[in-house]
């Protein structure tokens, strides 16, 4: 009588793979997630900009972004990465000594990249370079400056949609306390802060008649007196004398909001990006403060190696986006 | 003897290691140089903007492909985790597209012309 016999098949539990090394994965996929939400947001926004028109995406010099300190920062972090994976070789072959050394290095690449980046945000706010300060509007260029690829209505439309946006205001009001700021500023220069009066003049609705001050006629833009009324000038307008004052005055870098369209969603798309991978870099140098402490006081062995790999791999990780981060908004 | 042998052994593949580690690094520092250059020869007009940007960002895929393979150690551990990477790349890419028809092709020329309000103003 013949019998048949079922081999039962042999059950894996798991991944050959340490359990450490999946949750990490599992981790950095979720993270994976979360920077393609934030870069994604940030590549439809740009390409959502209008294709026909005088109005772009901010460009790197237009928002105050220097891209050799982007590189540089990108080789810091690069720096990084090589030594956390020759701390990681250490302790596998067991030279604990250089995997304090290796460790103390990243951790002061990491410290250096975030000095950097500090740097840089500073700038910003140097600049008012910040979401929801920036001025959006600014008047459609004269016939014949970018009169190829667009039509009229395109512009009137995006004018309309712009002027009827309340931030056209606030920005107005934000230029108009820093404008009187310089004018106060004693140490301000001369030049400066003629052009600020100036403009502060320009934006005041203003009807014929004589100046209380002066006993002149009020004067318009013009230089002649006032016949009949003279309206305020539009937010656009303020944005492009604004532009034209940090523009003449650029060494002497005056506090005045620029304008810049689509300025606002740049500034919150930079800060929300930068601002998230800085936080993901300050988490990489907390564990490493630990394991180099753990290193001074010699309780760092070789059974530690998985720990390191596993901080290697989320450093990496960090580096990676940056990788994507540099291009993105310092280049292309 | 067999002591001897696989220490040397270890030995040859850690040094091959450090190699491979330090290949990379060099690798990356200059694909960095070439995307800071790319984007410098367009604003001197050597270039142009679309071939500057194919440039930069296949420098930035080349060197996040050497960081994920040598450094996270992917070219050995690829094949037991691929099933946990892939599937969130794709779900990346779809979540990028299903915003393009909205966001991006909305205003690309002649697709929507935006036309001016008709004044009901003044018609009679």
């Amino acid at each position: 009588m013949t019998q048949v016999v079922f081999d039962k098949p042999q059950e894996h539990m798991g991944l050959p793979l340490p359990h450490g090394k999946v949750a990490m994965w599992l981790f950095l996929v979720t993270e994976i997630m979360f920077f393609t939400a934030l870069i994604g947001v940030y590549i439809i926004l740009r390409h959502g900009t209008p294709a026909n028109s005088p109005f772009t995406w901010p460009a790197p010099h237009q928002v105050h972004l220097v891209e050799w300190i982007g590189a540089l920062n990108t080789f810091v972090l690069i720096c990084s990465s090589f030594t956390v994976v020759m701390a990681h070789h250490a302790a596998v072959k067991g030279n604990m000594k250089n995997v304090t050394t290796y460790i103390g290095i990243t951790l002061a690449l990491g410290a250096l990249f975030l000095g950097i980046k500090a740097y840089e945000y500073n700038a910003k706010f140097q600049h008012d370079i910040l979401p929801g300060h920036i001025g959006e509007s600014l008047p459609i260029p004269a016939k014949g400056e970018h009169q190829d690829g667009f039509s009229l209505s395109d512009l009137q439309a995006i004018q309309r949609e712009k002027n009827s946006n309340p931030t056209g205001m606030q920005y107005v009001h934000r230029v108009t306390d820093q404008l009187n700021a310089i004018i106060a500023d004693a140490g301000a220069d001369a030049k400066l802060k003629e052009d600020c009066a100036a403009l502060v003049d320009e934006m005041r609705f203003k009807t014929a008649g004589v100046d209380e001050k002066t006993g002149k006629p009020v004067l318009g833009r013009d230089g002649q007196p006032l016949t009949g009324y003279q309206a305020p000038l539009s937010p656009g307008e303020v944005g492009e004398r604004v532009n034209h004052i940090l523009h003449e005055h650029e060494a002497k870098e005056p506090h005045l909001t620029p304008a810049i369209p689509f300025g606002n969603l740049w500034a919150s798309c930079y800060f929300a990006m930068t601002g998230f991978h800085a936080l993901h870099v300050f988490g990489g140098i907390v564990i490493f403060v630990i394991i180099l402490l753990m290193g001074l006081i010699g309780k760092l062995g070789p059974q530690h190696a998985s720990l390191l790999e596993l901080t290697g791999l989320y450093w990496h990780f960090v580096d990676i986006v940056w990788i994507f981060l540099f291009p993105l908004l310092y280049l292309v | 003897m067999s002591t001897t042998g696989h220490a040397t052994t270890d030995d040859a593949a850690h040094d091959l290691m450090t190699k491979a580690y330090f290949t990379v690094f060099i690798a990356l520092s200059i694909f960095t140089a070439i995307s800071f250059i790319a984007n410098e020869a367009v604003r001197q007009g050597w270039i142009g903007v679309h071939t500057s940007f194919v440039i930069i960002i296949g420098v930035a895929v080349i060197k996040a492909v050497l960081v994920g393979y040598i450094f996270m150690h992917l070219k050995f551990d690829w094949g037991k985790v691929y099933f946990i990477i892939v599937p969130i790349f794709i779900l990346g890419i779809m979540m990028m597209l299903v915003f393009m028809p909205d966001i991006v092709i909305a205003w690309q020329p002649g697709q929507h012309p935006l036309e001016p309000p008709v004044s009901t103003t003044g018609t009679r």
